[in-house]
């Protein structure tokens, strides 16, 4: 049965073009996500992709708006997301220095104005439907071609800039007052993390929705850093948990016709769990172990 | 280097922390700076670091004026160990050197400061996984991996039990004899352990100065 079931869903990949966008979408997704989300965890933020993808539902809903009401030709709401999702992200860095002492004031701020702009448009635009449906909790079984080159480049262009900035993004995510002393140029290297961070997010909107794009982003990490003894294992082990989770989450949404986003992130809590029960048995077993051995005197 | 610096005051909105401060540093001096909590200590040395924003002609750095001054990898610093450094996610100490290290230092010199810091076994740790003590001497390497000619340590002994405090005043005061110029920055010191010439008492953001030649115990204080 299972091994039919397999042998249809290669079938479908091979011969279905819409299996295969979404395959690649999600392995880029899967991809980005944990090492975008790694920077977000240490900098202890893993609240602002939530309060971007919301923000970016904004867009989103402005563009159905504009689309379906007015119906002026703006091409795919996804790109007002987009702009959304940065215009976002900067919002944040400029509460953030506004409230020094109290940053995280930033995120409601930003996610109530997000999610009222939201309700407001989806409402203007004739209430709930299908596509509101598809931007919460992702359709990535209905991207298309132009999707996939969009996401292919973003891809390339985060992953080339992390290898060349590799070690002034760590050392400012890790400690921001010895990357000014080593002359980094903090701000504005926080600047377009903050810009990537806003687009990857309202990519990633695609692949599991608005409300469960963060979880893309962090779960993964949180279960690699209970296991990782460096940031680089730690940040493999991430995308490694990240890409199983996209793709036995697309397998078993095609096999039970499940959606494919909540499959996903469901892959990725599950991962998350078997990490922490693991390690702790594995730690008790330890020191069981550690207990039992003589202690010598000499 | 030479440090200067002028009639530096620095406030926090409405709140004056340092007043009026002037002293001056020359290479291989050794200057520690005693205060208790709230002093202004921290405050001083984000200013001589560049992070507290300074008006110009308060802080000269080898006679340049700090703001225009571009040479920090000749720095070197030590913060409190709870101050900025995100603990918590994992890294190995041979990352945090590798991100923190100028492309010119080779590996063999690496491998050397590890040696000399007594952290050569550490390379592959978590820093999680570390202790107050090894944990200093990671961070000590880390402010020594770019050869800098100033040191500047914030509170590092916090924390650290005994045996791993004689060997920190050992390592500086070596340091020092090699001419790096040492800024210490404490809340107590330490009665014969730190070779110092000077000492800087501040007290509600006031500094007064103290030379090691007008000390009757000759600086065992």
């Amino acid at each position: 049965m299972d091994a039919v079931v397999l042998t249809s869903f290669l079938r479908a990949l091979i011969e279905r073009e819409f299996m295969q966008f979404a395959l690649i979408t999600g392995i880029l997704v899967g991809l980005l996500a944990p090492i975008i989300g790694s920077f977000v965890v240490i900098k202890r933020l893993s609240l602002i992709a939530d309060t971007l993808s919301h923000f970016s539902l904004a867009g989103l809903s402005i563009g159905l708006f504009l689309l379906n009401i007015l119906r002026l030709p703006i091409g795919d709401p996804l790109y007002i997301g987009m702009v959304f999702a940065v215009i976002g992200a900067l919002l944040i860095e400029v509460l953030r220095s506004y409230y020094k002492n109290y940053k995280e004031i930033s995120m409601p701020i930003v996610i109530s104005l997000g999610t009222a702009l939201s309700a407001l448009f989806i409402s203007l635009s004739g209430g709930f439907n299908t596509e509101i449906y598809n931007y919460l909790f992702g359709s990535i079984l209905t991207v298309g071609r132009n999707f996939v080159y969009i996401i292919a480049i973003t891809t390339f262009v985060i992953l080339t800039l992390i290898t060349i900035f590799y070690k002034q993004i760590v050392i400012i995510s890790f400690d921001e007052t010895y990357a000014r002393l080593l002359g980094i140029r903090v701000n504005l290297f926080q600047f377009f993390t903050t810009i990537f961070l806003g687009i990857v997010v309202s990519l990633s909107i695609e692949t599991v929705g608005v409300l469960l794009v963060s979880s893309l982003m962090i779960i993964p990490v949180a279960a690699a850093m209970k296991i990782g003894r460096s940031f680089k294992t730690t940040l493999m082990i991430a995308i490694l948990f990240s890409e199983v989770s996209v793709i036995l989450g697309l397998w078993l949404s095609f096999r039970l016709g499940f959606p494919s986003g909540a499959t996903i992130v469901l892959f990725n809590i599950t991962i998350l769990v078997a990490v922490v029960v693991l390690r702790k048995l594995f730690t008790r077993r330890n020191l069981e172990e550690k207990q039992e051995e003589p202690v010598t005197v000499k | 280097m030479h440090i200067q610096v002028s009639n530096l005051s620095f406030g926090y909105d409405y709140r004056t922390v340092l007043k009026n401060i002037t002293f001056s540093l020359e290479s291989g001096d050794f200057l520690v700076v005693v205060g208790n909590n709230g002093s202004g200590k921290s405050t001083l040395v984000k200013c001589i670091l560049g992070i507290n924003p300074v008006p110009d002609k308060k802080i000269f750095l080898d006679n340049t004026d700090i703001n225009d001054f571009k040479k920090w990898i000749k720095i070197g610093y030590v913060p409190q160990k709870m101050d900025d450094f995100n603990y918590e996610f994992p890294i190995s100490v041979n990352e945090i050197m590798h991100v923190s290290k100028h492309s010119k230092v080779s590996e063999k010199e690496k491998l050397e400061l590890f040696d000399r810091m007594g952290i050569l076994e550490l390379q592959n740790e978590n820093i999680n996984s570390l202790s107050g003590g090894q944990l200093q001497r990671v961070f000590i390497a880390r402010a020594m991996i770019n050869k800098p000619e100033v040191l500047i340590l914030d509170e590092p002994t916090i924390g650290v039990d005994t045996d791993n405090v004689n060997r920190f005043y050992r390592i500086i005061n070596e340091l020092n004899s090699e001419g790096v110029t040492i800024v210490l920055i404490t809340h107590s010191l330490q009665p014969g352990k730190a070779n110092f010439n000077h000492v800087m008492h501040l007290h509600e953001g006031k500094a007064e100065f103290t030379s090691v030649s007008d000390m009757p115990d000759g600086g065992d204080v």
